[in-house]
């Protein structure tokens, strides 16, 4: 009886031991990677405000591609940049950017309805327009996301950009378990900036 | 026969284990580390790097080492029902003859496909918590089944024990007692745990400390519950040891040990509290409560043998 209650007690400890480096493991492989700057651009918001990569500086960002009149992903994605942005509404390190891929239609008059309507009217998500040629630049060569097919054509991603404007990671805006690890993510740039 | 007996003991202590993994995938927050059920990212062996992963999936879920810890859980559920599997065959090679090892046996088997399947759901939930909490408790379920086919398993070849011991009759009301307080007692325990991380979903960035202030009501319970868990303990303990004659080494063993164990119990308990949730003292607290689970059941069976074969 002493023998199998001191092999038990061992196997405990050892399943112990295991356990806490797993965890430890799991704990430290939420690194999130540096991929690279958000060149210079210079754009206007809703409120007719010019908005540039100097408003990154010192912000946790979410930013997006989209267009108002959108039937395709967007309202997806819309939604749950809307979910984001009330889950981080007391977080005033954290804003949004959408940028709008099409700027023929999508006038600043246009945005700002829009911006009502989705409760993004607290100046902490901001709906950029700018020129065609601009925003394809930007979208190809700055965010590496493909811009040959606009408006349609745009991608679903949520880029995450933190408080030095460096791009850190990208997520599927029209999925449920992306928003929850873009969550956590968020939290943890937020915590790294506050401590 | 012999073959049974140890694969009783086998399947047992597999899913005790199972039940420990299971806990640390949770603490680890690994439990979508395979986002698709029951391969992994498309693939029966989870990718080692970003380049084996299908296209349609998006890189940002891919976390290797969380694919492997969910992935190992897996593995290790299979192995489990594998053992399972084989005991029941065995069970209705030798024992088809006597309920009281044929039907438990038959339904830990359908109990744990059934938890297979609940793994599924909860990777399609994306973790929902109420899922979590019913996976957690079939297991516990599940175990309590083995040990009972175990411990009658062990009596057929061990026909002199209990003979001498004499329990106090009317038990059975206490032992379910128990059992319910103690099943509820792990709920609610979830339930903070589950409460906790609602609130961190829809908060990312608050603090522990704030959390558990919001959580007030289900930790007075928990509190409470686990006071009268606490005086039951010592009841069992004194009716099964003190008042009764000539108790076997078993029933003393397992009473003295119940008491222990919800001694520590009640020590990781606090620790939680003032070591913000430690996870691996979660994952203790939990799993010590899947064995007080156990040992109830051995008082049951010890106890109702000696009932039954001394009138």
């Amino acid at each position: 009886m002493a023998k199998i209650f001191s092999y038990a007690l061992a196997t405990i400890i050892l399943l112990g031991i295991g356990a806490s480096w797993i965890i430890d493991k799991a704990k430290n492989s939420h690194d999130i990677p540096h991929l690279k700057s958000v060149p210079d651009f210079s754009m206007i918001n809703q409120e007719g405000e010019s908005f540039s990569q100097d408003n990154l500086q010192g912000k946790i960002t979410i930013l997006d591609f989209m267009f108002t009149s959108c039937m395709g992903p967007c309202p997806l994605m819309t939604t749950n940049m809307s979910k984001l942005h009330k889950v981080f509404l007391n977080e005033p390190e954290v804003q949004f950017v959408s940028i709008t891929v099409d700027p023929e239609v999508d006038n600043q008059k246009k945005l700002k309805e829009y911006s009502n309507l989705v409760g993004g009217n607290d100046g902490r998500w901001h709906f950029l327009w700018s020129d065609i040629d601009s925003i394809k630049n930007l979208k190809r060569n700055g965010f590496m996301l493909f811009a040959d097919n606009l408006p349609e054509g745009h991608a679903i991603k949520f880029v995450l950009i933190d408080h030095e404007g460096t791009i850190r990671k990208y997520y599927d805006g029209t999925d449920n378990s992306s928003q929850e690890i873009l969550k956590r993510d968020v939290a943890q740039l937020v915590k790294g900036l506050r401590t | 026969m012999r073959l049974f007996r140890n694969f009783t003991i086998l399947s047992t202590i597999l899913t005790y284990i199972l039940i420990f993994i299971g806990g640390m995938v949770r603490v680890a927050g690994a439990g979508m580390g395979c986002p698709d059920w029951p391969k992994c990212f498309g693939r029966w062996i989870p990718p080692t790097s970003l380049e084996q992963l299908p296209d349609h999936i998006d890189p940002a879920k891919f976390n290797i080492v969380l694919a492997w810890i969910e992935y190992g859980n897996r593995l290790f559920g299979a192995l489990v029902g594998l053992s399972i599997a084989i005991t029941l065959y065995l069970g209705l090679k030798h024992c088809s003859h006597l309920p009281r090892i044929k039907w438990p046996m038959v339904a830990a088997f359908f109990l744990t496909l059934f938890e297979g399947w609940l793994g599924s759901v909860l990777v399609k939930t994306v973790l929902n918590p109420f899922t979590i909490t019913l996976h957690l408790f079939f297991a516990l379920i599940i175990v309590m089944l083995l040990v009972f086919v175990a411990q009658e398993t062990y009596y057929i070849s061990n026909i002199d024990a209990e003979k001498n011991s004499h329990y106090p009759p009317k038990m059975k009301f206490l032992f379910a007692l128990m059992a319910i307080s103690l099943l509820t007692e792990v709920v609610l325990g979830t339930e903070i745990r589950g409460g906790l991380e609602m609130i961190r979903k829809d908060n990312p960035i608050v603090e522990s400390q704030f959390l558990l202030d919001m959580l007030g009501p289900f930790k007075y319970a928990h509190t409470i519950l686990g006071i009268l868990i606490t005086i039951l303990s010592v009841l069992i303990w004194f009716s099964l040891v003190k008042s009764s004659i000539n108790p076997s080494q078993l029933m003393v063993q397992s009473s003295t040990l119940i008491i222990a164990l919800i001694l520590i119990q009640i020590v990781t308990g606090e620790m939680l509290v003032f070591l913000k949730f430690m996870p691996i003292i979660q994952l203790f607290h939990l799993w010590i409560a899947s064995w007080i689970l156990g040992l109830i059941s051995v008082q049951y069976v010890a106890w109702q043998r000696s009932v039954i074969i001394n009138g």
